[in-house]
């Protein structure tokens, strides 16, 4: 075991970010897809293999560099590298010719994003790779060029330009109180501030866009089913838990009891969990069922993110669940992406096998019982017990948390519901398949052989449930089934809600100001007067343009004529 | 009188006397100009980097001598006309090849390479200028000698758009002056670097000073584009790509913003300024020009006036770090002075390139460019990611310092001007970026050429593909020893620690 390995660490980040450089010759197309799979080797390797604790110095880079790991950083290293690799191995075959070169490209620098934010110690190398991921990641969204990819790109780029606004004035805040760019003296820093809360709502929110915070998820939805099926793996499994891990690293969590604060994102949390669930049911694309989904999920480690905000002394404990949490969401969720564009095979058995192991990470969602999920859940569960808390509905999380278990359930039903038996699989089915067996396998069954070292993480018990917790998981699980049952004829012939809810609303909004814009010039015309109507009916944006020219123009004249006046003035005197 | 000290003036006659030969040879040796040209660039490259180590180990170079009693013509290199004279003289040798390959085969050559030395000779006595009286000098020469390179294609546009420019520099270049004057009558010819020399004048002199200081911001914010005297910039941009190029990055509208930086900076300092009450009003008028270049970018469809109007708002960036009262928020307005040259200047390339070779202009005619020159729309993409402030570009760099020195000023709204001015950048420059990569390319360009290997002529290609390295390792690097942060970091504690 090594303790340190500048060069490995190096390379983990360089090879992605140097892998497009590849584009430069037309002809290597195919070559960068087959390479894919190998960008994320060495942070694997890195995440695997090293011993948490080690922090290397990088004194010229930005303002100063550390890149550093710990077991929190770990987890989601391991997260991240295994799902790219997987997903990596599934685009060789899924890909078709079109744009090859320019996926690789965003491929190559959104993974360098996403595995750098998660070692970098320090601010401007956190900032910088997050942003790297926002606006690479475009290229994966937009990828396809359709209608809907290029809606769902404008509304992905916009809100992430917002987070990243809200991200970059939390940092110059708490940069500025701390006297450091050290990651690590953040949420000291925001105990000590005086604008405390401002700084808590902007980093937040910041982070809030990445990981579907209510209100700040519309994007979501509408962006993770377009992208072509690996990148969506990528998205909901890895990049969504960038949002996540910046909240664990910069929230005071262990440092400041902050009931308000935290039971506010508590609530959120719950809105999540419950409110994307409905919507998410009534879906009829199952990558947008697993979108909401991942919505779903986020709240619950929303809400434990929330409760650990507001009793330091949970916090411990929560920290390393929320993180277990994350790990065992993002395989799973990644896998199910992976399903969508898996063609049943046609054999009877084979079909029902493959069927299985589709439904098999959906479950393990849902808490079945000896997969990744029951331990999550359990763990959580334990972790969120509502004695000592200090806000008023803290009594009704368990109950929040189990009725999140009964949507996940619910919301997976619908999954395999809307599933199509038949998809159109790219050029190279066997390396689909097999991007595709080693996510599922990993999904399954790293949490059986992971050499656990992450002290306090794992409890014995949790592996092999008692009879009660064994009740404790089944009965959401029977409740679902039972639910899913009865109602699913109805959800069936349920109003389908549109993709992005809230985003539609806005959408309208901004629809019916050009609408009224443009029935204000008519009228204009139809009362007549000559110039001015003529003018209002090109566009109003034209308008205000032409409008603005003009009185430019106008000052233009102005201005000359009135500094000669000055000067002749002042000359005189 | 030592050789050293002999250095500035050196620097400053190689683009002169290249300005002279050039005007001297025949149009036909079009060879042996080019290579005066190069040559001339490449030796004062050299001589501004041996000064810029002198700098840095302390030494002074200065010449000068007295054109009359109380006026003195003064040439000196400080650390703060390094940064000027670095820019300057890197970029000159850039935008040479570049215009070398911009110009190929097309008349009048010689009076444009010979202007064109002759203007970078005036931001070099500019940078050099140790006093208000010289300054003055280069900045009026550097006035005449950019009109004909504005006209340089007679249209009637361009000459309309000259005659714009020369009414307003030569009546800002008039306020100037009156400024200088008036500045001797009241203290004397005072030299650049010694700051907070005027604090202890006598108060009742303080009311003159206000106006001076006004008088002199006002025509000096000509060059600058501060609003609303920023009418002539936009309607430059008709100058051929590499005069743009260099307008906006180094000559006209940087020397505008360096003599601001001189004027609050080395003759009042800062914190006199603040003490006479004028440091805070000329930080809501550069706030305002960020917002309203933006505003004015966002409203253009023509590539060309949106960079201008960008630059505009841009410029002001480095006025409103000045405002900010400490040493981190001066810093970040000195560090973008270099940031800014570089992230526009290869803007502007990129955009003579799109002209060049498809003979596009316009922002709806971009689509799919980046599949068809791919080494122009990858520094296109740096120059547009700098300007928006997206980490870890040079752009990032300012905002980050301009930010936390906002807060250590205690004016916290900085910030949010800093942010709504970064979304407005991200609304005017993402859609291009998206049109670049993710687009369908048209059957045709409007008028397409093709030569040789490149996707464009190599001259052309490579100096924006250097500048955006440039712009990429000016943030990557920013914590290095020689780097413009640093740089800037050493200029700012000189000045509240002395």
């Amino acid at each position: 075991m090594m303790a340190l390995f500048p060069p490995l660490v190096l390379a983990s980040v360089l090879l992605p970010l140097l892998f497009p450089l590849l584009a430069l010759r037309p002809d290597w197309a195919r070559l960068m897809t087959y390479a894919l799979p190998l960008l994320p080797l060495p942070a694997l390797f890195v995440a695997i293999f090293s011993t948490p604790g080690w922090e290397l110095e990088l004194p010229a880079l930005l303002m100063g560099s550390v890149w550093q790991m710990d077991e929190l950083r770990q987890l989601f290293l391991l997260l991240t590298a295994g799902l790219w690799t997987t997903a990596g191995c599934f685009a060789i075959g899924y890909m078709g010719p079109e744009h090859l070169r320019r996926f690789c490209v965003c491929w190559g620098f959104t993974l360098a994003g996403n595995l750098g934010l998660i070692m970098a110690g320090d601010i401007a190398s956190f900032y910088s790779f997050f942003a790297l991921m926002t606006f690479a990641a475009y290229g994966l969204v937009v990828h396809e060029g359709t209608d809907n990819s290029r809606r769902a790109g404008r509304v992905y780029i916009t809100m992430g330009m917002l987070g990243e606004m809200a991200m970059l004035a939390g940092f110059i805040m708490v940069a500025q109180q701390a006297g450091s760019l050290l990651m690590a003296d953040i949420p000291a820093a925001i105990v000590n501030a005086d604008n405390q809360d401002l700084i808590v709502t902007l980093l937040v929110a910041g982070f809030g866009v990445k990981a579907g915070l209510p209100l700040l998820h519309f994007w979501l939805p509408l962006a993770h089913p377009v992208a072509p099926t690996p990148a969506s793996a990528v998205l909901s499994g890895a990049m969504i838990k960038a949002g996540l891990l910046g909240w664990l690293l910069v929230l005071p969590l262990g440092e400041l009891a902050s009931p308000g604060a935290g039971s506010t994102l508590a609530l959120f949390g719950a809105v999540a969990g419950l409110g994307a669930a409905v919507v998410g049911v009534c879906q009829r694309d199952p990558k947008a069922v697993l979108a909401y989904s991942s919505i779903s999920q986020m709240g619950l480690m929303t809400i434990m993110t929330g409760v650990a905000l507001s009793d330091p002394q949970r916090a411990p404990v929560l920290l390393p669940v929320i993180a277990l949490y994350a790990l065992h969401h993002g395989f799973a969720k990644g896998v199910l992406f992976l399903s969508t564009a898996v063609a049943l095979p046609s054999g009877r058995w084979a079909r029902g096998l493959v069927w299985l192991l589709i439904a098999l990470p959906g479950l393990s969602l849902a808490g079945l019982p000896f997969t990744s999920g029951a331990l999550a859940k359990l763990a959580s569960k334990e972790a969120l017990a509502s004695e000592g808390l200090g806000f008023a509905w803290a009594g009704h999380l368990s109950m929040v948390s189990t009725a999140i278990s009964v949507a996940t359930l619910l919301l997976v039903l619908r999954f395999l519901y809307v599933l199509p038996a038949k998809v159109k699989t790219g050029g190279r089915p066997n390396v689909l398949w097999l991007g595709w067996s080693a996510a599922t396998a990993t999904s399954l069954v790293l949490f059986w052989v992971m050499p656990w070292q992450v002290d306090g993480l794992v409890k014995a018990p949790v592996w092999l449930p008692s009879g009660a917790k064994l009740w404790q998981l089944s009965w959401p699980l029977l409740t679902g089934l039972a639910i899913g049952l009865v109602a699913g004829r109805l959800v069936s012939r349920a109003p389908a809600i549109p993709q992005g809810d809230g985003v539609v609303v806005l959408e309208l909004l901004a629809g019916s100001v050009k609408k009224g814009a443009g029935g204000v010039a008519r009228l204009g015309t139809r009362l007549g007067s000559g110039g001015m109507a003529a003018r209002l009916m090109l566009h109003t944006r034209a308008a205000i343009g032409l409008w603005a020219d003009e009185q430019e123009r106008h000052l233009r004249h102005r201005t000359v004529l009135v500094m000669v006046v000055i000067v002749l003035i002042l000359t005189w005197l | 009188m030592s050789l050293p000290s002999l250095l500035p003036l050196f620097a400053l006659l190689t683009s002169l006397v290249a300005s002279v030969v050039i005007f001297s040879l025949p149009e036909k040796s079009y060879r042996l100009q080019t290579t005066v040209n190069l040559v001339a660039a490449l030796l004062k490259m050299g001589l501004v980097a041996f000064m810029a180590w002198g700098v840095f180990h302390d030494t002074e170079y200065r010449i000068g001598f007295t054109v009359m009693p109380g006026v003195e013509f003064l040439l000196k290199a400080d650390a703060l006309s390094m940064i000027f004279a670095g820019l300057s003289a890197v970029l000159w040798f850039l935008t040479t090849l570049y215009a070398v390959g911009y110009l190929e085969h097309s008349p009048n050559r010689s009076r444009f390479f010979g202007f064109f030395s002759l203007c970078v000779a005036s931001t070099m006595g500019i940078a050099l200028a140790g006093n208000l009286f010289t300054f003055f000098l280069f900045y009026e020469m550097l006035t005449l000698s950019t009109y004909p390179l504005i006209v340089h294609r007679g249209t009637a546009q361009a000459l309309r758009a000259g005659r714009t420019y020369i009414f307003y520099t030569l009546t800002g270049g008039a306020v100037l002056l009156l400024g200088v004057a008036w500045m001797h009558g009241l203290a004397g010819g005072l030299e650049f670097g010694q700051a907070g020399q005027l604090g202890e004048t006598d108060p009742a002199l303080w009311d003159s000073l206000r106006i001076v200081f006004v008088i002199l911001i006002a025509g000096l914010g000509v060059k600058a584009a501060l609003f609303p005297l920023h009418g002539w910039l936009p309607q430059a941009m008709v100058a051929p790509a590499p005069v743009s190029a260099l307008l906006h990055a180094v000559a006209v509208v940087k020397a505008g913003a360096f003599g601001i930086v001189r004027v609050v900076f080395d003759l009042y300092g800062t914190e006199f300024t603040h003490e006479l009450g004028l440091l805070e009003p000329l930080g809501w008028l550069a706030a305002f020009t960020i917002l309203f270049g933006s505003v004015r970018a966002l409203m253009q469809s023509d590539l060309k006036r949106r960079l201008a109007y960008s630059t505009i708002s841009q410029i002001s960036y480095i006025i409103l770090g000045l405002t900010l009262l400490g040493p981190i928020g001066t810093a970040g307005g000195l560090v973008h002075l270099l940031h800014q040259g570089m992230m526009k200047i290869t803007l502007f390339f990129c955009a003579g390139n799109y002209a060049e070779t498809l003979g596009v202009h316009r922002i709806d005619e971009l689509d799919g460019a980046g599949r068809r020159m791919p080494g122009t729309s990858v520094a296109f993409t740096i120059g547009a990611f700098g300007m928006i402030g997206a980490p870890p570009l040079a752009g990032f760099i300012t905002k980050w310092t301009l930010g936390t020195g906002a807060l250590a000023a205690d004016m916290g709204w900085v910030i949010g001007v800093l942010l709504i001015s970064s979304l407005l950048n991200a609304a005017y420059f993402l859609p291009i970026i998206h049109r670049l990569w993710f687009r369908k390319a048209p059957n045709a360009w409007p008028e397409e050429q093709s030569w040789g290997r490149f996707e464009t002529k190599a001259l052309l290609l490579w100096p924006p593909v250097v500048t955006a390295v440039i712009t990429v390792l000016f943030g990557l690097l920013a914590a290095m020893q020689f780097s413009p942060l640093s740089w800037a970091e050493l200029i700012a504690s000189k000045e509240f620690w002395s």
